[in-house]
Protein backbone atom coordinates (compact mmCIF):
# COMPACT_ATOMS: atom_id res chain seq x y z
CA UNK A 1 0.00 0.00 0.00
CA UNK A 2 0.97 3.32 -0.98
CA UNK A 3 0.79 5.83 1.71
CA UNK A 4 1.68 9.47 1.91
CA UNK A 5 2.27 9.67 5.46
CA UNK A 6 5.78 10.17 5.29
CA UNK A 7 5.75 12.89 3.06
CA UNK A 8 4.07 14.48 6.39
CA UNK A 9 1.28 15.65 8.13
CA UNK A 10 -0.32 18.61 6.95
CA UNK A 11 -0.34 22.13 8.16
CA UNK A 12 -3.87 23.07 9.45
CA UNK A 13 -6.15 26.02 10.71
CA UNK A 14 -2.49 27.89 10.25
CA UNK A 15 -2.79 29.72 6.61
CA UNK A 16 -0.77 27.72 3.66
CA UNK A 17 -0.95 27.87 0.21
CA UNK A 18 -3.28 25.15 0.13
CA UNK A 19 -4.80 25.75 -3.62
CA UNK A 20 -1.42 25.48 -5.10
CA UNK A 21 -1.06 21.77 -3.35
CA UNK A 22 -4.26 20.52 -4.45
CA UNK A 23 -3.69 21.73 -7.96
CA UNK A 24 -1.23 19.06 -8.57
CA UNK A 25 -1.91 16.21 -11.45
CA UNK A 26 -1.16 12.82 -10.69
CA UNK A 27 -1.43 9.15 -12.65
CA UNK A 28 -1.79 6.85 -11.09
CA UNK A 29 -1.12 2.70 -12.10
CA UNK A 30 -2.87 -0.32 -11.02
CA UNK A 31 -3.97 -3.60 -12.30
CA UNK A 32 -5.34 -7.05 -11.61
CA UNK A 33 -5.16 -10.75 -13.21
CA UNK A 34 -5.87 -14.15 -12.99
CA UNK A 35 -4.54 -17.37 -14.39
CA UNK A 36 -6.55 -20.91 -14.21
CA UNK A 37 -5.75 -24.61 -14.35
CA UNK A 38 -9.50 -26.21 -15.05
CA UNK A 39 -9.85 -29.90 -15.76
CA UNK A 40 -13.36 -30.96 -16.62
CA UNK A 41 -14.69 -34.74 -16.23
CA UNK A 42 -14.65 -36.53 -19.36
CA UNK A 43 -12.21 -38.43 -21.34
CA UNK A 44 -11.55 -36.08 -24.43
CA UNK A 45 -11.53 -32.78 -21.95
CA UNK A 46 -8.32 -32.15 -20.87
CA UNK A 47 -6.90 -30.09 -18.64
CA UNK A 48 -6.47 -26.69 -19.84
CA UNK A 49 -4.44 -23.57 -18.38
CA UNK A 50 -5.34 -19.97 -18.84
CA UNK A 51 -3.72 -16.59 -18.47
CA UNK A 52 -7.81 -15.59 -18.14
CA UNK A 53 -7.27 -11.97 -17.33
CA UNK A 54 -4.16 -8.99 -17.79
CA UNK A 55 -5.47 -5.81 -16.51
CA UNK A 56 -4.41 -2.24 -16.49
CA UNK A 57 -5.75 -0.05 -14.50
CA UNK A 58 -4.51 3.97 -15.29
CA UNK A 59 -6.14 6.54 -13.51
CA UNK A 60 -5.33 10.26 -13.55
CA UNK A 61 -6.38 13.47 -11.57
CA UNK A 62 -6.55 16.97 -13.51
CA UNK A 63 -6.93 18.76 -10.26
CA UNK A 64 -8.82 18.30 -7.00
CA UNK A 65 -12.37 17.54 -9.25
CA UNK A 66 -11.39 16.20 -12.18
CA UNK A 67 -9.93 12.65 -12.47
CA UNK A 68 -9.88 9.89 -15.45
CA UNK A 69 -9.68 5.88 -14.77
CA UNK A 70 -9.79 3.33 -16.77
CA UNK A 71 -9.06 -0.52 -17.73
CA UNK A 72 -7.79 -1.89 -19.99
CA UNK A 73 -8.50 -5.52 -20.57
CA UNK A 74 -6.56 -8.52 -22.40
CA UNK A 75 -8.25 -12.08 -22.47
CA UNK A 76 -6.85 -15.27 -22.35
CA UNK A 77 -3.09 -13.31 -22.65
CA UNK A 78 -3.15 -13.12 -26.85
CA UNK A 79 -5.32 -12.02 -29.45
CA UNK A 80 -5.11 -13.14 -32.66
CA UNK A 81 -6.68 -13.64 -36.06
CA UNK A 82 -8.54 -17.06 -36.70
CA UNK A 83 -7.72 -18.02 -33.92
CA UNK A 84 -10.66 -18.86 -31.21
CA UNK A 85 -10.59 -16.66 -27.85
CA UNK A 86 -8.46 -13.88 -27.12
CA UNK A 87 -10.10 -10.36 -26.37
CA UNK A 88 -8.28 -6.99 -25.67
CA UNK A 89 -11.14 -4.31 -24.61
CA UNK A 90 -11.91 -1.72 -22.71
CA UNK A 91 -13.53 -2.40 -18.89
CA UNK A 92 -14.31 1.32 -18.12
CA UNK A 93 -13.03 4.34 -19.47
CA UNK A 94 -14.99 7.69 -17.69
CA UNK A 95 -14.62 11.02 -16.34
CA UNK A 96 -15.66 11.88 -12.44
CA UNK A 97 -16.08 15.60 -11.89
CA UNK A 98 -16.49 15.39 -7.86
CA UNK A 99 -19.03 18.22 -7.05
CA UNK A 100 -19.61 17.58 -3.47
CA UNK A 101 -19.44 13.93 -1.46
CA UNK A 102 -22.72 13.34 -2.25
CA UNK A 103 -22.53 13.90 -5.86
CA UNK A 104 -19.77 12.99 -8.52
CA UNK A 105 -20.89 13.21 -12.52
CA UNK A 106 -19.83 10.57 -14.60
CA UNK A 107 -19.55 10.59 -18.04
CA UNK A 108 -17.92 7.66 -20.60
CA UNK A 109 -17.95 3.82 -20.75
CA UNK A 110 -19.24 3.23 -17.13
CA UNK A 111 -20.05 -0.84 -15.41
CA UNK A 112 -23.61 -1.41 -15.05
CA UNK A 113 -24.03 -1.00 -11.46
CA UNK A 114 -25.75 -4.22 -11.06
CA UNK A 115 -24.77 -7.15 -8.76
CA UNK A 116 -21.79 -8.18 -6.53
CA UNK A 117 -19.46 -8.98 -9.22
CA UNK A 118 -20.14 -6.56 -12.42
CA UNK A 119 -18.53 -3.73 -10.18
CA UNK A 120 -16.34 -5.37 -7.77
CA UNK A 121 -14.68 -8.02 -9.94
CA UNK A 122 -11.20 -8.02 -8.63
CA UNK A 123 -9.97 -11.67 -8.38
CA UNK A 124 -9.44 -11.37 -4.34
CA UNK A 125 -12.83 -10.17 -3.65
CA UNK A 126 -14.64 -13.47 -4.66
CA UNK A 127 -14.07 -17.41 -3.68
CA UNK A 128 -13.74 -19.53 -6.73
CA UNK A 129 -11.63 -19.48 -9.69
CA UNK A 130 -14.13 -18.45 -12.13
CA UNK A 131 -16.74 -16.15 -11.33
CA UNK A 132 -19.84 -17.36 -10.65
CA UNK A 133 -22.07 -18.76 -13.45
CA UNK A 134 -24.81 -16.08 -12.73
CA UNK A 135 -22.20 -13.78 -13.56
CA UNK A 136 -22.05 -14.63 -16.65
CA UNK A 137 -25.09 -16.17 -17.88
CA UNK A 138 -28.04 -13.57 -15.80
CA UNK A 139 -26.07 -10.51 -14.49
CA UNK A 140 -23.38 -10.38 -17.63
CA UNK A 141 -20.73 -9.46 -16.20
CA UNK A 142 -18.34 -7.43 -17.02
CA UNK A 143 -21.36 -5.27 -18.01
CA UNK A 144 -20.43 -2.03 -19.34
CA UNK A 145 -21.85 0.42 -21.60
CA UNK A 146 -21.35 4.45 -22.51
CA UNK A 147 -23.27 6.89 -20.92
CA UNK A 148 -23.59 9.80 -18.67
CA UNK A 149 -25.04 9.81 -14.72
CA UNK A 150 -24.41 10.38 -10.92
CA UNK A 151 -22.37 8.86 -7.88
CA UNK A 152 -22.33 9.51 -4.71
CA UNK A 153 -22.92 8.89 -1.06
CA UNK A 154 -26.42 10.41 1.07
CA UNK A 155 -24.75 13.06 3.53
CA UNK A 156 -25.89 12.62 7.27
CA UNK A 157 -24.30 9.52 8.31
CA UNK A 158 -27.05 7.36 7.04
CA UNK A 159 -24.87 4.89 5.05
CA UNK A 160 -26.13 4.95 1.76
CA UNK A 161 -24.41 5.67 -1.56
CA UNK A 162 -26.24 5.57 -4.94
CA UNK A 163 -25.24 5.47 -9.12
CA UNK A 164 -27.48 5.81 -11.78
CA UNK A 165 -26.79 6.47 -15.06
CA UNK A 166 -28.04 6.96 -18.63
CA UNK A 167 -26.49 4.48 -20.70
CA UNK A 168 -26.85 3.10 -24.68
CA UNK A 169 -28.93 0.09 -24.59
CA UNK A 170 -28.78 -3.64 -25.53
CA UNK A 171 -29.48 -4.73 -28.78
CA UNK A 172 -31.94 -7.44 -29.10
CA UNK A 173 -30.56 -9.32 -31.75
CA UNK A 174 -27.47 -10.69 -29.20
CA UNK A 175 -30.07 -12.18 -27.13
CA UNK A 176 -29.99 -15.92 -26.79
CA UNK A 177 -31.49 -18.68 -24.56
CA UNK A 178 -28.75 -20.18 -22.76
CA UNK A 179 -27.09 -16.89 -21.83
CA UNK A 180 -29.95 -14.31 -21.64
CA UNK A 181 -28.88 -11.16 -22.57
CA UNK A 182 -25.32 -11.53 -22.59
CA UNK A 183 -24.77 -10.99 -25.89
CA UNK A 184 -26.73 -8.10 -26.05
CA UNK A 185 -24.48 -5.88 -24.41
CA UNK A 186 -22.64 -3.32 -26.71
CA UNK A 187 -19.59 -2.68 -24.58
CA UNK A 188 -19.03 0.98 -25.86
CA UNK A 189 -17.75 -0.73 -29.64
CA UNK A 190 -20.12 1.70 -32.21
CA UNK A 191 -22.72 1.30 -29.78
CA UNK A 192 -26.35 2.08 -31.36
CA UNK A 193 -27.85 4.60 -28.97
CA UNK A 194 -31.36 3.78 -30.75
CA UNK A 195 -32.53 2.73 -27.74
CA UNK A 196 -31.15 4.18 -24.26
CA UNK A 197 -31.59 2.74 -20.75
CA UNK A 198 -31.40 3.86 -17.20
CA UNK A 199 -29.23 1.96 -14.46
CA UNK A 200 -28.88 2.28 -11.04
CA UNK A 201 -28.37 1.14 -7.55
CA UNK A 202 -28.89 2.00 -3.89
CA UNK A 203 -26.84 0.73 -1.22
CA UNK A 204 -26.95 0.81 2.43
CA UNK A 205 -23.00 -0.01 4.80
CA UNK A 206 -22.30 -0.89 7.97
CA UNK A 207 -18.80 -2.45 9.00
CA UNK A 208 -19.27 -6.10 7.63
CA UNK A 209 -22.24 -5.36 6.04
CA UNK A 210 -23.31 -4.61 2.84
CA UNK A 211 -27.35 -4.40 0.88
CA UNK A 212 -27.85 -3.09 -2.24
CA UNK A 213 -30.64 -3.05 -5.11
CA UNK A 214 -30.36 -2.51 -8.33
CA UNK A 215 -32.38 -1.99 -11.88
CA UNK A 216 -31.93 -1.83 -15.41
CA UNK A 217 -34.60 -0.93 -18.09
CA UNK A 218 -34.42 0.06 -21.67
CA UNK A 219 -35.67 -0.85 -25.02
CA UNK A 220 -33.18 -3.57 -27.23
CA UNK A 221 -34.95 -3.07 -30.72
CA UNK A 222 -32.38 -0.83 -31.99
CA UNK A 223 -34.17 -0.24 -35.97
CA UNK A 224 -35.88 -3.18 -36.32
CA UNK A 225 -39.35 -2.46 -36.57
CA UNK A 226 -40.01 -6.08 -36.58
CA UNK A 227 -38.63 -6.25 -32.86
CA UNK A 228 -39.97 -3.34 -31.60
CA UNK A 229 -40.71 0.42 -32.46
CA UNK A 230 -40.30 4.03 -30.38
CA UNK A 231 -37.24 4.53 -27.36
CA UNK A 232 -38.09 1.44 -24.85
CA UNK A 233 -39.49 -0.61 -27.86
CA UNK A 234 -39.25 -4.55 -26.59
CA UNK A 235 -37.52 -3.39 -23.29
CA UNK A 236 -35.32 -5.54 -21.18
CA UNK A 237 -36.16 -4.88 -17.42
CA UNK A 238 -34.17 -6.46 -14.75
CA UNK A 239 -34.43 -5.76 -11.04
CA UNK A 240 -31.51 -7.34 -8.25
CA UNK A 241 -30.90 -7.66 -5.18
CA UNK A 242 -27.64 -8.20 -3.02
CA UNK A 243 -26.65 -8.71 0.42
CA UNK A 244 -23.01 -9.35 1.99
CA UNK A 245 -22.16 -10.16 5.50
CA UNK A 246 -18.32 -10.31 6.88
CA UNK A 247 -18.70 -11.42 10.84
CA UNK A 248 -14.88 -12.69 12.11
CA UNK A 249 -14.36 -15.92 10.53
CA UNK A 250 -17.75 -16.15 8.74
CA UNK A 251 -18.80 -14.44 5.39
CA UNK A 252 -22.07 -14.38 3.50
CA UNK A 253 -23.22 -13.37 0.28
CA UNK A 254 -26.19 -13.97 -2.05
CA UNK A 255 -27.50 -12.31 -5.13
CA UNK A 256 -31.10 -12.93 -6.65
CA UNK A 257 -32.03 -11.29 -10.49
CA UNK A 258 -34.79 -10.85 -12.20
CA UNK A 259 -34.84 -10.65 -16.02
CA UNK A 260 -38.07 -9.46 -18.47
CA UNK A 261 -38.16 -9.86 -21.44
CA UNK A 262 -41.70 -8.64 -22.76
CA UNK A 263 -41.73 -8.65 -26.21
CA UNK A 264 -39.35 -12.12 -26.34
CA UNK A 265 -41.74 -13.74 -28.66
CA UNK A 266 -41.09 -10.76 -31.33
CA UNK A 267 -37.17 -10.98 -30.74
CA UNK A 268 -37.38 -14.88 -31.27
CA UNK A 269 -39.59 -14.45 -34.69
CA UNK A 270 -37.27 -12.12 -35.83
CA UNK A 271 -33.73 -13.67 -34.92
CA UNK A 272 -34.52 -17.45 -34.78
CA UNK A 273 -33.87 -17.67 -30.93
CA UNK A 274 -35.75 -18.88 -28.53
CA UNK A 275 -34.84 -16.14 -25.69
CA UNK A 276 -36.99 -16.67 -22.24
CA UNK A 277 -39.52 -14.48 -21.53
CA UNK A 278 -37.95 -14.71 -17.75
CA UNK A 279 -34.67 -14.75 -16.86
CA UNK A 280 -34.28 -15.52 -13.12
CA UNK A 281 -32.21 -16.50 -10.15
CA UNK A 282 -29.58 -16.14 -7.56
CA UNK A 283 -26.85 -17.94 -5.69
CA UNK A 284 -25.92 -17.56 -2.08
CA UNK A 285 -22.56 -18.76 -0.26
CA UNK A 286 -21.05 -18.99 2.83
CA UNK A 287 -17.72 -19.06 3.67
CA UNK A 288 -15.10 -19.64 6.55
CA UNK A 289 -11.71 -18.69 7.46
CA UNK A 290 -10.23 -21.99 8.77
CA UNK A 291 -6.88 -20.24 9.82
CA UNK A 292 -9.15 -18.62 12.50
CA UNK A 293 -9.13 -21.88 14.36
CA UNK A 294 -5.22 -22.17 14.24
CA UNK A 295 -3.70 -19.21 13.98
CA UNK A 296 -6.25 -16.69 14.91
CA UNK A 297 -3.80 -13.74 15.12
CA UNK A 298 -2.89 -14.10 11.74
CA UNK A 299 -4.52 -11.45 9.39
CA UNK A 300 -4.02 -14.14 6.32
CA UNK A 301 -7.01 -15.85 5.45
CA UNK A 302 -7.95 -19.64 4.23
CA UNK A 303 -11.39 -19.27 2.84
CA UNK A 304 -13.21 -22.89 2.73
CA UNK A 305 -16.69 -21.60 0.80
CA UNK A 306 -19.75 -23.38 -0.73
CA UNK A 307 -22.02 -21.88 -3.42
CA UNK A 308 -25.03 -22.99 -4.71
CA UNK A 309 -26.42 -21.47 -7.99
CA UNK A 310 -29.89 -21.95 -9.75
CA UNK A 311 -31.13 -19.87 -12.06
CA UNK A 312 -33.06 -20.29 -15.23
CA UNK A 313 -32.43 -18.00 -18.57
CA UNK A 314 -35.55 -19.71 -19.58
CA UNK A 315 -37.89 -19.26 -16.23
CA UNK A 316 -40.56 -18.27 -18.80
CA UNK A 317 -40.68 -19.07 -22.45
CA UNK A 318 -43.09 -16.81 -24.54
CA UNK A 319 -45.37 -18.90 -26.98
CA UNK A 320 -43.82 -21.09 -29.43
CA UNK A 321 -40.61 -21.78 -27.44
CA UNK A 322 -40.48 -25.11 -25.92
CA UNK A 323 -38.40 -24.67 -22.09
CA UNK A 324 -35.08 -26.60 -22.47
CA UNK A 325 -34.82 -27.63 -18.77
CA UNK A 326 -30.89 -28.26 -19.25
CA UNK A 327 -31.13 -24.73 -18.96
CA UNK A 328 -32.55 -24.63 -15.56
CA UNK A 329 -28.97 -24.83 -13.79
CA UNK A 330 -28.16 -25.66 -10.74
CA UNK A 331 -24.05 -25.55 -9.58
CA UNK A 332 -22.46 -26.02 -6.63
CA UNK A 333 -18.91 -24.56 -6.05
CA UNK A 334 -16.83 -25.65 -3.26
CA UNK A 335 -13.16 -24.92 -1.98
CA UNK A 336 -10.08 -23.23 -0.65
CA UNK A 337 -9.21 -19.29 -0.95
CA UNK A 338 -5.78 -18.72 0.71
CA UNK A 339 -5.33 -15.33 0.99
CA UNK A 340 -1.36 -14.18 2.10
CA UNK A 341 -2.55 -10.76 2.10
CA UNK A 342 -5.79 -9.31 1.24
CA UNK A 343 -4.84 -8.62 -2.53
CA UNK A 344 -3.76 -11.62 -3.54
CA UNK A 345 -5.48 -15.44 -3.59
CA UNK A 346 -4.57 -18.77 -4.41
CA UNK A 347 -7.68 -21.01 -5.26
CA UNK A 348 -8.63 -24.25 -5.58
CA UNK A 349 -12.26 -25.51 -6.01
CA UNK A 350 -14.48 -28.22 -7.09
CA UNK A 351 -17.92 -27.34 -9.04
CA UNK A 352 -21.01 -29.70 -9.89
CA UNK A 353 -22.73 -28.11 -13.06
CA UNK A 354 -25.96 -30.10 -12.65
CA UNK A 355 -29.41 -29.00 -14.56
CA UNK A 356 -32.97 -29.86 -14.35
CA UNK A 357 -33.48 -32.04 -17.34
CA UNK A 358 -30.20 -33.88 -16.01
CA UNK A 359 -28.47 -34.12 -19.27
CA UNK A 360 -25.28 -32.72 -20.19
CA UNK A 361 -24.13 -32.46 -16.44
CA UNK A 362 -20.36 -32.27 -15.99
CA UNK A 363 -18.25 -31.61 -13.01
CA UNK A 364 -14.79 -29.61 -12.81
CA UNK A 365 -11.31 -29.09 -10.70
CA UNK A 366 -10.11 -25.43 -11.20
CA UNK A 367 -7.08 -23.74 -9.70
CA UNK A 368 -6.17 -20.56 -9.68
CA UNK A 369 -3.98 -17.98 -8.88
CA UNK A 370 -5.06 -13.62 -8.65
CA UNK A 371 -3.66 -10.66 -7.66
CA UNK A 372 -5.14 -6.65 -7.52
CA UNK A 373 -2.85 -3.43 -6.66
CA UNK B 1 9.92 3.42 -22.20
CA UNK B 2 12.09 2.75 -18.63
CA UNK B 3 12.07 6.51 -18.17
CA UNK B 4 8.77 6.76 -18.79
CA UNK B 5 7.80 4.40 -15.97
CA UNK B 6 10.66 6.17 -13.65
CA UNK B 7 9.05 9.47 -14.18
CA UNK B 8 5.21 7.49 -13.76
CA UNK B 9 6.73 6.00 -10.49
CA UNK B 10 8.31 9.47 -9.44
CA UNK B 11 4.60 11.17 -9.49
CA UNK B 12 3.24 8.51 -7.66
CA UNK B 13 5.52 8.69 -4.95
CA UNK B 14 5.52 12.37 -4.58
CA UNK B 15 2.30 14.36 -4.85
CA UNK B 16 1.70 16.81 -3.22
CA UNK B 17 0.62 16.66 0.15
CA UNK B 18 -3.52 17.06 -0.52
CA UNK B 19 -5.15 19.21 1.94
CA UNK B 20 -9.06 20.09 3.96
CA UNK B 21 -10.41 22.81 4.38
CA UNK B 22 -9.67 24.41 7.27
CA UNK B 23 -13.37 25.21 8.14
CA UNK B 24 -13.39 21.04 8.38
CA UNK B 25 -10.99 21.13 10.32
CA UNK B 26 -12.33 23.49 13.26
CA UNK B 27 -15.82 21.45 12.65
CA UNK B 28 -14.23 18.26 13.21
CA UNK B 29 -12.06 19.19 16.16
CA UNK B 30 -15.65 20.80 17.51
CA UNK B 31 -17.08 17.57 16.90
CA UNK B 32 -14.36 15.10 18.56
CA UNK B 33 -13.64 16.90 21.75
CA UNK B 34 -17.19 19.11 22.05
CA UNK B 35 -17.49 22.62 21.63
CA UNK B 36 -15.60 25.29 23.28
CA UNK B 37 -12.37 23.21 22.41
CA UNK B 38 -9.37 25.37 21.83
CA UNK B 39 -6.86 24.75 19.70
CA UNK B 40 -3.05 25.99 18.93
CA UNK B 41 -0.11 24.32 16.58
CA UNK B 42 2.79 22.79 17.73
CA UNK B 43 5.64 21.83 15.46
CA UNK B 44 7.64 18.88 15.39
CA UNK B 45 10.23 18.38 12.95
CA UNK B 46 8.07 19.95 10.33
CA UNK B 47 4.97 18.24 11.12
CA UNK B 48 1.91 20.32 12.99
CA UNK B 49 0.20 18.81 15.30
CA UNK B 50 -2.79 20.25 17.36
CA UNK B 51 -3.25 21.00 20.89
CA UNK B 52 -6.79 21.05 22.03
CA UNK B 53 -7.76 22.35 25.46
CA UNK B 54 -10.60 23.68 27.25
CA UNK B 55 -9.76 26.52 29.66
CA UNK B 56 -6.64 25.46 31.35
CA UNK B 57 -7.48 21.69 30.99
CA UNK B 58 -5.69 19.49 28.20
CA UNK B 59 -8.04 17.43 25.86
CA UNK B 60 -5.69 16.14 23.73
CA UNK B 61 -4.38 16.03 20.46
CA UNK B 62 -4.88 15.72 17.12
CA UNK B 63 -3.02 15.72 13.66
CA UNK B 64 -3.87 15.04 9.92
CA UNK B 65 -2.31 12.71 7.50
CA UNK B 66 -2.77 11.43 4.07
CA UNK B 67 -2.93 7.85 2.75
CA UNK B 68 -3.69 6.86 -1.09
CA UNK B 69 -6.58 5.28 -1.78
CA UNK B 70 -6.91 3.45 -5.32
CA UNK B 71 -5.84 6.69 -6.85
CA UNK B 72 -6.89 9.42 -4.93
CA UNK B 73 -5.23 10.79 -1.46
CA UNK B 74 -7.82 10.68 1.42
CA UNK B 75 -7.31 13.16 4.24
CA UNK B 76 -8.62 12.43 7.82
CA UNK B 77 -7.67 13.55 11.09
CA UNK B 78 -6.60 11.54 14.22
CA UNK B 79 -7.25 12.68 17.69
CA UNK B 80 -5.71 11.11 21.06
CA UNK B 81 -6.55 11.91 24.69
CA UNK B 82 -4.02 12.69 27.43
CA UNK B 83 -4.14 9.07 28.20
CA UNK B 84 -2.66 8.62 24.32
CA UNK B 85 -6.26 6.93 23.69
CA UNK B 86 -7.54 7.19 20.12
CA UNK B 87 -10.23 9.43 20.96
CA UNK B 88 -11.79 9.65 17.35
CA UNK B 89 -11.19 9.59 13.69
CA UNK B 90 -12.40 11.81 11.01
CA UNK B 91 -12.14 11.18 7.28
CA UNK B 92 -11.91 15.08 6.16
CA UNK B 93 -11.82 14.55 2.33
CA UNK B 94 -13.02 11.86 0.29
CA UNK B 95 -11.98 11.85 -3.22
CA UNK B 96 -12.28 8.06 -4.43
CA UNK B 97 -15.20 7.12 -6.27
CA UNK B 98 -16.06 3.85 -4.64
CA UNK B 99 -15.00 3.22 -0.91
CA UNK B 100 -17.00 5.86 1.16
CA UNK B 101 -17.97 4.16 3.30
CA UNK B 102 -14.85 4.74 5.52
CA UNK B 103 -16.30 8.31 6.28
CA UNK B 104 -19.64 6.46 7.92
CA UNK B 105 -19.38 6.83 11.76
CA UNK B 106 -20.23 3.06 12.47
CA UNK B 107 -17.00 2.38 10.77
CA UNK B 108 -14.49 5.09 12.23
CA UNK B 109 -16.56 4.18 15.82
CA UNK B 110 -14.56 1.22 15.70
CA UNK B 111 -11.19 2.99 15.99
CA UNK B 112 -12.14 4.21 19.48
CA UNK B 113 -10.45 3.86 22.67
CA UNK B 114 -7.94 1.98 20.60
CA UNK B 115 -3.94 2.69 21.44
CA UNK B 116 -0.66 2.40 19.97
CA UNK B 117 -0.61 -0.98 21.47
CA UNK B 118 -3.54 -2.45 19.85
CA UNK B 119 -2.49 -3.77 16.40
CA UNK B 120 -5.16 -2.39 14.73
CA UNK B 121 -5.51 -4.98 11.30
CA UNK B 122 -8.41 -5.55 9.09
CA UNK B 123 -10.52 -8.22 9.91
CA UNK B 124 -9.56 -8.64 13.48
CA UNK B 125 -10.29 -5.33 15.21
CA UNK B 126 -11.29 -3.53 12.50
CA UNK B 127 -14.35 -4.95 10.39
CA UNK B 128 -13.66 -4.51 6.81
CA UNK B 129 -16.88 -3.09 4.17
CA UNK B 130 -17.51 -4.84 0.96
CA UNK B 131 -16.58 -2.85 -1.90
CA UNK B 132 -14.70 -0.48 0.24
CA UNK B 133 -11.89 -2.90 0.83
CA UNK B 134 -8.89 -0.38 -0.81
CA UNK B 135 -9.80 2.54 1.34
CA UNK B 136 -10.66 0.22 4.56
CA UNK B 137 -6.70 -1.02 5.04
CA UNK B 138 -5.71 2.36 3.59
CA UNK B 139 -7.42 4.43 6.04
CA UNK B 140 -6.40 1.56 8.78
CA UNK B 141 -3.10 1.79 8.11
CA UNK B 142 -2.52 5.50 8.03
CA UNK B 143 -4.62 5.96 12.02
CA UNK B 144 -2.27 3.27 13.00
CA UNK B 145 1.00 4.91 12.28
CA UNK B 146 -0.45 8.29 12.87
CA UNK B 147 -1.48 6.98 16.52
CA UNK B 148 1.85 5.84 17.09
CA UNK B 149 3.48 8.67 15.89
CA UNK B 150 1.71 10.72 18.15
CA UNK B 151 1.59 8.39 21.32
CA UNK B 152 5.73 8.31 20.59
CA UNK B 153 5.57 12.11 20.35
CA UNK B 154 3.60 12.58 23.89
CA UNK B 155 5.43 9.76 25.48
CA UNK B 156 9.08 11.65 24.71
CA UNK B 157 7.43 15.25 25.34
CA UNK B 158 8.22 16.58 21.97
CA UNK B 159 4.51 17.60 22.62
CA UNK B 160 3.11 18.67 25.18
Amino acid sequence: MRTLLGLGFLVLIAPCPLQNLAAQERTTVGGYGEVHYTNPTGPKTPAVVNLARFVVYLAHSFDDRLAFRSELEVEDAKVEGGKPGGEVGLEQAYLDYRLADWITLRTGLVLAPVGIINETHEPPTFNGVERPGFDHDVIPTTWREIGVGAVGTIPGGSGLAYRVYLVNGLRADGLSAAEGIREGRQEGRQASFANPSFTGRLEWARPGVKIGGSFWYGGTADTNAAVGTGTFGAPVALVSADARYDSGPFALRAVVANISVSDAQAINAAYGRAVGGRIAGGYVEGGYNLLHLVAPGSSQKLNAFLRHERYDTQASVPAGVTRDRTLARRITTFGLTYKPTWNTAFKGDYQLLRNAAGAGEFEVLSLGMGYQF
Amino acid sequence: MSIALALLLLAVQTPAAPAAPPAKVAASIARVFGAGARADTLRVDTVSVLRVSRADSLLGFAAIGNVLGKDQPITFLVAIDPADRLKDVDILVYREPYGGEVAYEPWRRQFRGKTADDSLRVGKEIRSISGATISVHAVTLGVRRMLAQLTAWHQSGAIR
